[in-house]
């Protein structure tokens, strides 16, 4: 069936397409008007975009919405994941997370923490989320395994091989890195780790895990850099750890998680965790602009009750006290393990509003919106349906300033969010939301609207509201098919789960099933994830990885 | 042949027939046991969400012990295999962790990983029988319980307890521990146990390093935690009547509902191993039951009674690991072509009753999700 989407403002950065247009699909795909195939056909639909603002769907790289923590967390909090007749809750069922981001014109989402020893369950949950395609990371760094191997000085192959095995029985998009040997250093005793500190037991620092990890990213050609969470996140002086980071990755593609919770730099350079913290965004769009190997994503804190998810367990005892309620759990796991502690971002508190101005300001000096991805961070700095609110206050000036006049004084004080002028305009948008995220995943069918592209089209109705605008699409297509109409779910597709097409070596593979069968009495096929884990479904679509 | 209705045998389709109607004809259905695969659980889910039923697994018990306290306090935790690599202490408390075989493995190494390597590992007991295969050193319980000496523990470790007491070594070794585990069973100590245990955990983290170790129930009930979880949003005991997920665990504890008379026909999902209760045979109930071999079914068991694959055994599925604790994939150990897993009944059985519902029962909730048309 031939579609055309009729009249609308097309916002395709990629295509350097800003004007009124029209935008063709067949097939689940978009096509030009001027393919052969198409030219001299009449459309067997055509929705109307009249006075619509068209982009391809969104893409979220980093939101925490499924895995064995996501769980941990409605289980500790089960007052958080209430769901209300015809009121779909982010901190809800994997079926409200689905509901939730289609209505904001997301069509893909990416798990960012998937632990191999817990990557069945994380991918069952995630195949229980409508409406998108999906994704997990698997985490790696913390993994004794990994550690064995880097501390035997087995060679760099040998730890490309792990690192692949890992992907392929996982089922994983990409890689990622919490805190490198942090939370191994916990089980240990240890409350503070950072980039060269040592591991205790294996005598590695945090650099030479992260360095590991890049190379062999690097060497499998995953399409996906590294995808790092640096140490010491949400402490004064964290900028230090973001930057000494990228500059330990020498060149090599990097992605920061979560940059916003680095932002802040020690008042006092002495006494870094008394003097409190200002904003060090000008300092990492600065660093951000000479590194173009770098990207990151912001992690922007919106305001209220939250509950805190991290694998980097070590910081989540260190900020166990701030609990809120006081409650909290910390399991340490087989490798990583996982934390959660629920948090209120305090409405209008001096923190909250310093941290909530950090974000912005990152965004609005960002040398590059492709390479400064906006999330929050779901649900660590707030859910993911903030992001409209976030967006209107990227590309309105004035209602920036009118929100920055309610907050205390130290999120004026000790940020430049006022003094800054710039709006974003849909372009900046649409590289923030879709065609960044989508070139960081290597995801090459969608964050755009160019021929070939999946068919995976959001259209907002374009009002000066521009919260009310982008919280509810006017429509959302996936794959093609409208699921979308005036903000409402109207037809349920079931998405599929993006995986990585990498090959496991034998060798590895070997070697793993010793060591899986000591560590736990199990092998690998303990730990696969097959499809026949699915039954009645074909849940999985391969993603290349880079030629 | 592996289907019956009212005792008798009948073919699978004509049970899946009864089935549907059965439970699409219900006010307030039940689907309990939950005893299955991760695929039949999430079906189960499904077919709840559907027909408005409530859910509550067979391992509800023992699992809202530990549910229960997490949500109130929250806990510290660690899994078998890191015990087994990093404890230099292991604390069983009470009598499950000797009948858990883990006990044995613990006492049968040292830690081999983090700073307590190449310690002797200890192993004590609080409350417990003992063993003759694991050297231990025992510690009494007083007439207050177990659940009470927990408490004193706490005081103890946190210095709140004056004065000589027999406990007090015990909060010694903790406190020295450099990686200190508790292994215990919450169902044997309840939920205020512990919760009191989690406290202690917590506050021996202020200094060094320990853990709790929470045995699982034999009956899935932490994956199925996880299913309802992500399914809903919440624990296990949800009710779809009012066709949103409501958890409450005293309202759909399935005993009591089926006690008090809440309840007018249940589906018994029991694909492996599970004490049938006595209400099967007295309520209009569905039951899914695993079987090795064709005979083991009576057929008598509900009033519509089909057989299912045993799954891990017929075919490969995500089941709990009680040694990884985590959900994990077993291979087939004997496989069964010829068997049907409980997820592929539940699957027909919702599209059957979605069938029922629309030409009879509008109002309902509409089976979610359905495919999308381009």
């Amino acid at each position: 069936m031939l579609t055309r989407i009729a009249g609308g403002r097309v916002v395709d950065p990629t295509a350097g397409r800003d004007a009124v247009g029209d935008v063709w699909i067949e097939d689940g795909r978009i096509v030009a008007q001027s393919d052969p195939a198409v030219a001299d056909r009449a459309p067997d639909r055509t929705i109307d975009a009249a006075g619509c603002i068209v982009m391809a769907g969104g893409v979220e790289v980093h939101s925490h919405i499924a895995g064995g923590n996501v769980v941990l967390a409605r289980l500790l909090l089960p007052e958080l994941g209430v769901s209300e007749p015809g009121a779909p809750n982010p901190h809800g069922s994997g079926s409200d997370v689905g509901q939730l981001y289609a209505r904001m014109g997301y069509t893909t989402a990416v798990e960012p923490a998937m632990p191999p020893v817990n990557a069945l369950a994380t991918q069952l949950e995630l195949a229980e989320i409508p409406l998108l395609d999906r994704g997990g990371l698997c985490v790696m760094g913390n993994d004794d395994h990994l550690l064995q191997l880097l501390r035997d000085r087995a060679g760099a192959e040998a730890v490309r091989d792990l690192v692949a095995l890992n992907l392929a029985t996982s089922r994983a998009l990409g890689v990622k890195v919490i805190n490198a040997g942090g939370a191994d250093a916990f089980k240990d005793g240890a409350v503070r780790f950072s980039l060269d500190d040592e591991v205790p037991a294996y005598g590695l620092t945090s650099r030479t895990i992260l360095t590991g990890l890049l190379d062999a990213v690097e060497t499998l050609k995953v399409p996906h850099p590294l995808h790092v969470h640096c140490s010491n996140l949400g402490l004064p002086g964290a900028d230090d750890s973001l930057i000494e980071t990228l500059e330990a990755a020498e060149g090599r593609r990097i992605h920061f998680a979560h940059a916003q919770f680095y932002a802040y730099a020690a008042v006092d350079k002495d006494n870094p965790l008394t003097g409190g913290f200002a904003s060090a965004a000008p300092r990492i769009a600065e660093v951000l602009a000479r590194h173009p190997n770098a990207t990151l994503d912001i992690g922007q804190v919106v305001f209220g009750q939250t509950a805190t998810i991290s694998l980097d367990i070590l910081r989540q005892f260190s900020g166990r006290k701030a609990a809120s309620p006081r409650k909290w759990i910390l399991n340490a796991g087989d490798a990583e393990g996982g934390g959660i502690v629920p948090f209120r971002y305090r409405d209008r508190g001096p923190t909250s509003s310093l941290q909530f101005a950090i974000g912005l300001e990152l965004m609005l000096l960002s040398p590059d919106p492709e390479r400064t991805i906006l999330t929050t961070d779901h649900p660590n700095g707030g859910p993911f349906t903030a992001y409209p609110r976030i967006l209107h206050l990227l590309m309105d000036k004035e209602a920036r300033d009118r929100e920055l006049a309610s907050h205390p004084r130290a999120a004026t004080e000790r940020s430049g969010l006022s003094g800054i002028a710039r709006e974003y305009t849909f372009s900046e948008v649409a590289q923030l939301t879709r065609s960044g995220p989508a070139k960081l995943l290597g995801l090459s069918d969608r964050g755009h609207l160019r021929p070939g592209a999946r068919a995976d089209i959001a259209l907002y109705r374009d009002q000066p509201d521009r919260t009310a605008m982008f919280a509810r699409a006017h429509r959302v297509l996936k794959d093609g098919a409208v699921i979308v109409e005036d903000g409402e779910v109207v037809a349920w597709s079931r998405g599929r789960t993006l995986s990585l097409a990498v090959e496991a070596d034998a060798g590895m593979a070997r070697r793993a099933e010793t060591y899986l069968q000591g560590r736990f009495g199990a092998g690998l096929s303990s730990f696969s994830v097959p499809d026949a884990a699915f039954p009645g479904r074909a849940v999985f679509e391969a993603v290349p990885c880079r030629t | 042949m592996t289907a019956w209705i009212d005792g008798q045998a009948v073919e699978r389709d004509a049970a899946v027939a009864a089935a549907a109607a059965l439970l699409a004809g219900a006010r307030a259905p039940l689907v309990a046991g939950l005893c299955a695969e991760a695929a039949a659980v999430q079906a189960a889910f499904d077919l709840a969400r559907a027909i408005g039923a409530s859910l509550d697994p067979a391992a509800g018990a023992p699992l809202y012990a530990d549910l229960g306290a997490l949500a109130a306090g929250g806990a510290m935790t660690t899994t078998p295999a890191e015990a087994r690599g990093r404890a230099d202490l292991v604390l069983a408390l009470g009598r499950a962790p000797w009948a858990s075989g883990l006990l044995h493995d613990l006492a049968a190494e040292g830690p081999v990983r983090g700073r307590a390597a190449g310690r002797p590992r200890a192993v004590v007991a609080l409350g417990g029988p003992g063993d003759g295969g694991v050297q231990h050193v025992a510690y009494p319980v007083d007439a207050a319980g177990l659940p009470a000496s927990v408490g004193l523990l706490r005081g103890l470790v946190a210095g709140r307890v004056a004065g000589p007491h027999p406990l007090a070594d015990l909060a010694v070794r903790l406190r020295e521990a450099l990686y200190g585990v508790v292994v215990v069973d919450p169902a044997e100590i309840g939920a205020l146990g512990t919760e009191m245990l989690n406290g202690l955990v917590k506050d021996l983290n202020e200094t060094t390093r320990c853990f709790a170790l929470p045995l699982g129930d034999p009956h899935q009930g932490r994956a199925v935690a996880q299913v309802a979880a992500w399914s809903t949003g919440q624990g296990p005991r949800v009710g779809f009547g009012r066709g949103h997920p409501e958890h409450d665990p005293w309202r759909f504890d399935a005993a009591r509902q089926v006690a008090a008379g809440e309840v007018d026909a249940a589906l018994w999902l029991a694909s492996l191993p599970a004490p049938l209760p006595a209400w099967t045979r007295n309520l209009p109930t569905v039951a899914l039951l695993g079987a090795s071999q064709d005979d083991a079914i009576r057929g008598d068991e509900a009033r519509v009674v089909i057989g299912v694959g045993v799954p891990g055994e017929a075919f490969g599925a995500a089941l709990w690991h009680p040694g990884r604790a985590a959900i994990a994939w077993h291979e087939a150990t004997a496989p069964r072509p010829a068997a049907s897993p409980a997820a592929a009944i539940l699957a027909e059985i919702l599209t059957q009753t979605s069938a029922d519902l629309r030409s009879g029962l509008a109002g309902r909730p509409a089976p979610h999700p359905e495919p999308a048309s381009c």
